[in-house]
């Protein structure tokens, strides 16, 4: 047997995790700040780097989550304070129709299409650059998961709906924890699979809570998203509530350190995994692109040659073309591997046998970028902050908006590259792996190429010096004064 | 129960945000910068305020709308005339930039006006 690291049995984090109010008592301080953040969205001063909201969502949230997910797991799942809606949903439950979530969105595809119309409309309304149109997003958000999770089984929204949960759960594949169970034979003796399917303790004994909705005792949810614990092997979907914990009553659900390497060059995806996380590396390119100057030349090209001055068309032209190339030259690449392994499938086939590799290079796209705005301005949550509180009319000081600046910028492009070659390392160690395992070890070739291309590119692109820019096209500038 | 402990907090969020600070006047100036159009590097702005405003002291601050980016702070020297130099004012990314003038009078007190340019 491997020798395990089971963070459950250390002391402090073992104890509070299994108290059935740690969850809450990690939501509370980010609903607090989310409260704030959407505050000094709607009524604060209209300028992103001096507003909550922009500061805590684009830089705090995004660069602390990146950085979680690398050294921990998925703890902003945990601490999401959107789950504390659960109260509400639960006496709103009684009033509403109960619903089941359709078979035919029981997938990823619906995540992937809200997950291209947001990163659209990030671009196309500037989303960065607006404390009010980011505070309406953090309503949005609580809005969505208020009434999806009301119509629809607890979990529904975080496993089919939220764009986010779902990006932290394709980026912690790489993540050096995960959820498992720690005696296999336990499990199999199991009578109530209690992790998945919850536990109340009745008089009688443990019975599992989804069979037993009306009995009488204390209660522990099992798995939201339907997840059982011996037979986890990816971090996908697992939002790290640690329900199945408390729900076990042979406290053998463990929270393992492990090598994310053995996910990546064993566990066959479903296909519409395979494809969010592809669609992330892509996606995140764009999202990078987007912020240097060659991307608005380009625009300024394409709107010459097609003659039109539409930003919603460019755009969206733009990510067609962008999304629809890097997809379509996914499916060619992972055929040509499947055909060099001598193994005859259609190139979706082929995309799901050869698509993780992609994982820890989405991974990487993301955290080189996310980790250039955290580190330039992290410390500028200080100055932002304690301006939401002076707001407020609390007595905390003058903002000391030079705090801003903390990071050397000579370390960040350096920094940057690291984070890009460990994903390179990554991605090219899952690919060669299924290629060994499939007998024909150089079959994984094409996407060492494909990948290697594509990360000399990114590293292009984050060479390049940024661009703030919220129009597409030339604003043009006025000639004399400023209005 | 926790429901109505919510609704506490919304409402003292609520009446707190009746006790804003007062803001600063509007301030009734011309600026210009240059070179125009504005480049990445240090540059001139030029700022002119009425001068029965009285103004002892003016402050540009330069931020970019985009969260993280540390603000440009400059000082204003005064010139006659209404007129005010800051000199050497560091712009230092190209993208969108907001100008924030600010201008104190002998009674201290202030007006402030917000200017947009791009720099590409
Ligand atoms: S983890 Fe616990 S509750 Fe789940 S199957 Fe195993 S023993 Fe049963
Ligand atoms: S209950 Fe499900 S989502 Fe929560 S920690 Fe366990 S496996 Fe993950
Ligand atoms: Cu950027």
């Amino acid at each position: 047997m491997r020798a395990r690291i089971d963070l459950l049995r250390w002391p402090l984090i073992g104890p509070f995790l299994r108290w059935r109010y740690s969850r809450f008592v990690l939501q509370l301080p980010l609903l607090l700040l989310a409260v704030l953040a959407i505050y000094d969205g709607f009524v604060g001063r209209q300028l992103a780097p001096k507003n909550l909201s922009t500061v805590s969502v684009w830089l705090h949230y995004r660069g602390l989550l990146v950085l979680a997910i690398a050294v921990a797991g998925n703890l902003f799942c945990s601490a999401c304070p959107l789950m504390l809606t659960r109260g509400l949903t639960e006496r709103l439950r009684r009033f509403v129709p109960q619903f089941t979530w359709p078979m035919r969105l029981r997938n990823k595809y619906l995540v992937i299409a809200i997950t291209l119309v947001y990163l659209f409309a990030y671009e196309y309304f500037d989303l960065w650059a607006s404390p009010w149109l980011t505070a309406w997003l953090m309503v949005g958000y609580f809005g969505a998961a208020l009434l999806i999770d009301a119509f629809f089984p607890r979990g529904t929204f975080c496993k089919y709906v939220c764009p986010l949960g779902n990006f932290n759960f394709t980026l912690s594949t790489v993540s050096p924890t995960q959820i498992s169970a720690r005696e296999r034979q336990v499990c199999l003796d199991c009578e109530g699979h209690y992790c998945v399917n919850g536990r109340v303790d009745t008089p009688e004994g443990p019975r599992p809570l989804a069979f037993h909705a009306q009995a009488e005792g204390e209660r522990y949810p099992g798995c939201e998203t339907q997840l059982y614990a011996p037979q986890i092997e990816s971090n996908f979907d697992c939002t790290l509530c640690f329900n199945c914990v408390r729900a076990c009553p042979y406290d053998n659900v463990s929270w393992e350190v492990r090598s994310p390497a053995r996910e990546w060059a064993g566990v066959r995806y479903r296909a519409d995994y395979v494809w969010l996380g592809v669609l992330l590396f892509f996606a995140g390119f764009m999202n990078a692109f987007a912020m240097i100057p060659a991307y608005y030349a380009l625009a300024e090209r394409a709107s010459e040659l097609l003659r039109t001055r539409n930003e919603a068309l460019l755009l969206g032209l733009a990510f067609v073309v962008w999304v629809g190339l890097g997809l379509g030259l996914t499916v060619f690449v992972a055929h040509w591997a499947s055909r060099l392994a001598g193994i005859a499938e259609g190139g979706f086939a082929a995309v799901r046998r050869w698509g993780s590799a992609f994982f820890p290079l989405s991974f990487a796209m993301w955290a080189g970028h996310y980790a250039y705005h955290f580190l330039t301005g992290w410390a500028s949550i200080v100055p932002v902050t304690q301006q939401a509180l002076g707001n407020l009319g609390l007595p905390v000081g003058e903002p000391n908006w030079q705090l801003a600046a903390l990071v050397p910028e000579n370390l960040l492009y350096p920094l940057q590259v690291f984070i890009l070659y460990l994903g390179l390392m990554g991605s090219a160690y899952a690919a060669f792996a299924r290629a060994r395992s499939v007998g024909r070890g150089t079959a994984a070739l094409p996407v060492f190429l494909y990948i290697t291309v594509l990360v000399v590119l990114t590293l292009w692109v984050l060479a390049q010096p940024m661009e703030m820019r919220g129009t597409l096209l030339d604003p043009g500038s006025q000639p004399g004064g400023l209005k | 129960m926790r429901m109505r402990r919510w609704w506490v907090v919304w409402l003292l969020l609520i009446i707190l945000a009746g006790c804003k600070p007062p803001g600063a006047e509007p301030l009734d100036a011309d600026v210009s910068i240059e070179p125009w159009p504005p480049q990445v590097r240090k540059s001139l702005i030029t700022v002119h305020v009425p001068e029965e405003l009285d103004v002892v002291e003016l402050k540009v601050v330069g931020d970019m709308t985009h969260a993280g980016m540390i603000p440009v702070h400059g000082e204003g020297e005064r010139q006659g005339g209404g007129t005010w130099l800051v000199r050497d004012f560091d712009i230092n990314m190209r993208g969108d930039w907001i100008l924030t003038i600010t201008a104190k009078d002998r009674e201290g007190k202030t007006y402030e006006k917000e200017v947009r340019f791009t720099v590409r």
